[in-house]
């Protein structure tokens, strides 16, 4: 119940500086109602962290941020239109992470609307869509992906695996058929040869509609697979977890979001043994990592889960810029913050994170860890958690700018 | 042919699941001519009971209690809401149950969080039943498929064979007769409805452990049933069975295809053409195994829109 409380602060502030004219305004445009609201939710919970901090630290020209959230249901239609609200309110520094799908809408209305208003550019901070194209063909001056992506997710998680001798020979891909799922596919076709192994079979299946998954763990099975590699998240990676636990599949998982709450839980002894790349591990980051449990555990009453930690340090990403740009009359001059984005550098608790202004894709540690028992920080309230296995530096984890993306800069 | 075996025990079990949720939708359709948009949402309130009380209770009584409180909720969302928006037409009580069901699934949210909760299918029960080529089968998708049949056949048997049948048959035809011969129609319909609910809200108590028991879950399954209900003939119980089954094993059946247009193509000759087009050509089926339940709606649809075992009326 305490997320009411916590609720109610960003509102309280929102009130106690809206007299001032020219504080810095951040939306949040995230699926905050209907059934992937989850997951919008723990992107929000990160913003706000690092909100919060930000203002501890003194805020932007002796003002605090604002924090204005708004709801786009978990669709493009509703992103689209929430963002022209947000645009009108003001806001200049827009913020989404959950599905690429939204993710690929604003960055094309962000482009488009900064075409027809000089002078009143927005920027986006991308905290969560992972699809390539954001950062290739669709890539654009006024967007920042402060998240990783496939291509480096499923490099760092392959050469993690096979370091703990966790990688068969033979890999089946099981992906989201979307955006995100196929760049994953082809991110598990390419580190084929990295990784020693053969993809034995490749499935792409309709995203969070599959209530069933058991005919998919039969063809897993009789693939003979020994590994399989999956960017599922939500419903369609729990019930695929269960559906391999009921069926006594062998197969060791490869997974992106395994630590998205519920999913231990449910998946019960069959998690044991299964490894995720993530942005962070407090196990794994020594005291900073510690510290920043016990930061967030006291702002929001429970230690960071899923996505939450990758958000807060993009929005540290935001601070840094926000602190090196200087107000021109009063106001953000959103090219010029954008431009200290570019050369924006952060300490996480996992090692130096930073933003590649060739493409605006940010280069940050990652680390593969596996489900045990003798994790440190339990999840779920069951007895397992995730213990580290290694961790890569923003250089080990980073892949090459994709040759698709032509960054126009305004003159 | 393990695979092929495999496939066909999950298509028919997953079809019975699917059945024990549309049986009441079905049911209180044809009986009461009420299409109840928050049918699903008993099936997520059984699940959440179970959840709740199995802690208490074990999980058998859990499933029970969880199946008649489900069913109770239902009588009383007919006694006190749906019976006095009838006289005002089909419409407003679409309207009801599809703000019912947001009402449930917020409610839920509210009470139990955004996300899925922890609940399990018991130790005891958590076994295979058989393993067949190096796969096991799990014990309780068995326990799933035999408590579908075993209420297929008393709901049937219920329906044609007892007084109490005849009573709710004719209660449909001819109302005001029924009323007439000193029954009272309005009890026979909140048994209807509350039944119904009661039906979904075992299924919900009983998959939910197996599947997940999310906020989400009722949303996921509400749009299947609707389709088994269409394609099945509204109203239809031997329709909603056949149509149930026939979904399960579509869907299933579909995973293991790895076919595409293109392939059917290749065999008149014109391979590289359609590989050349793409698109829609190039799609494997497997990827559209949860889509195809729609195609067999639409092609239902145009064919026989009554359903399949649907009155023509």
């Amino acid at each position: 119940m305490s997320s009411f409380r916590l609720a109610a602060l960003p509102a309280a502030l929102l009130i106690a500086s809206a007299a001032h004219a020219d504080a810095v305004k951040i939306g949040l445009l995230e699926t905050l109602s209907g059934p992937q609201a989850s997951t919008g939710q723990t992107f929000r919970a990160g913003v706000r962290f690092a909100i919060d901090k930000m203002n501890a630290a003194g805020g932007w020209n002796g003002q605090p941020v604002q924090l204005v959230e708004y709801d786009n249901q978990g669709g493009p239609a509703g992103a689209s239109d929430k963002l022209k609200a947000a645009i009108a309110d003001g806001v200049q520094i827009v913020v989404q992470g959950a599905s690429s799908a939204i993710g690929g809408q604003i960055t094309e209305d962000v482009r488009k609307h900064n075409l027809r208003n000089p002078g009143k550019e927005i920027v986006y901070i991308n905290v969560g869509a992972e699809a390539l194209e954001l950062t290739g063909e669709k890539c654009n001056f006024h967007h920042f992906r402060v998240a990783p992506n496939a291509q480096v997710r499923t490099k760092v998680l392959v050469k993690g695996m096979k370091e703990a001798n966790a990688l068969g020979k033979k890999v089946y891909s099981i992906n989201q058929n979307y955006s995100w799922g196929q760049d994953m596919e082809a991110a598990i076709v390419d580190n084929a040869a990295a990784g020693g192994y053969q993809v034995v079979e490749k499935t792409l299946h309709d995203t969070n509609k599959i209530q069933d998954f058991a005919p998919y763990i039969a063809k897993i099975g009789s693939s003979g697979a020994e590994t399989v590699l999956t960017g599922n998240w939500s419903n369609d990676l729990l019930l695929m977890m269960k559906a391999a636990k009921g069926a006594g599949l062998k197969a060791t998982f490869g997974t992106v979001f395994l630590d998205q709450p519920g999913n231990i839980s449910n998946a019960g002894d069959t998690a044991l043994g299964h490894f995720i790349v993530h942005a962070f591990n407090g196990e794994a980051g020594g005291a900073d990592g510690e510290r920043f449990v016990a930061d967030f555990s006291a702002k929001l009453g429970r230690p960071p889960v899923f996505v939450e930690p990758q958000t807060a340090f993009g929005l540290d990403m935001v601070a840094d810029a926000l602190r090196r740009t200087k107000p021109e009359g009063g106001k953000l001059n959103v090219n010029a913050f954008a431009r200290a984005m570019e050369t924006a550098r952060v300490k996480t608790p996992m090692g130096e994170a930073s933003m590649r202004a060739a493409d605006h894709q940010i280069l940050m540690p990652l680390v593969v860890s596996t489900v045990t028992r003798d994790a440190r920080y339990k999840v779920d309230g069951t007895d397992m958690g995730f213990k580290p296995v290694k961790v890569f530096s923003a250089e080990d984890a980073a892949m090459p700018v994709q040759a698709s993306c032509k960054m126009q800069r305004p003159s | 042919m393990d695979t092929l075996l495999f496939s066909l025990l999950n298509g028919v079990i997953y079809g019975l699941l699917l059945f024990m949720v549309s049986a009441g939708l079905t049911l209180v359709f044809g009986m009461m001519g009420v299409l109840n948009f928050a049918h699903a949402s008993f099936y997520m309130l059984g699940a959440y009971f179970a959840y709740t009380l199995q802690g208490v209770l074990g999980f058998g009584a859990a499933v029970v209690v969880a199946m008649l409180l489900a069913g109770g909720v239902g009588a009383v969302v007919e006694r006190f809401f749906l019976r006095r928006v009838h006289h005002h037409g089909h419409a407003h009580e679409l309207l009801l149950t599809f703000g019912l069901s947001f009402i449930v699934a917020e409610s839920i949210k509210l009470l139990f969080g955004n996300f899925p909760v922890n609940y399990q299918v018991p130790a005891a029960l958590d076994g295979s039943a058989f393993s067949l080529g190096g796969q096991q089968y799990p014990l309780y998708r068995l326990l799933m498929g035999g408590v579908a049949l075993a209420m297929f056949a008393l709901l049937y048997l219920l329906l044609t064979r007892t007084r109490v049948g005849i009573i709710v048959r004719s209660a449909i035809y001819r109302p005001r007769m029924v009323e007439a011969l000193g029954h009272n129609v309005q009890f026979v319909f909140m048994g209807v409805f509350g039944v119904g609910a009661a039906l979904a809200g075992l299924a919900g108590a009983i998959a939910g452990a197996f599947y997940t028991t999310s906020p989400n879950m009722a949303l996921e399954i509400g749009v299947m049933v609707f389709v088994v209900v269409v394609v099945g003939g509204l109203g239809s119980l031997a329709g909603a069975m056949l149509a149930s089954l026939l979904i399960g094993l579509l869907t299933s059946l579909a995973v293991g295809i790895d076919h595409s247009l293109a392939d059917l193509l290749g065999l008149l000759g014109a391979r590289a053409w359609a590989e050349g087009v793409g698109g829609l050509l190039t799609l494997k089926l497997s990827s559209l195994a949860s889509t195809l339940p729609f195609a067999l709606m639409l092609l239902v649809l145009l064919l026989r829109p009554q359903g399949l075992l649907g009155d023509k009326s």
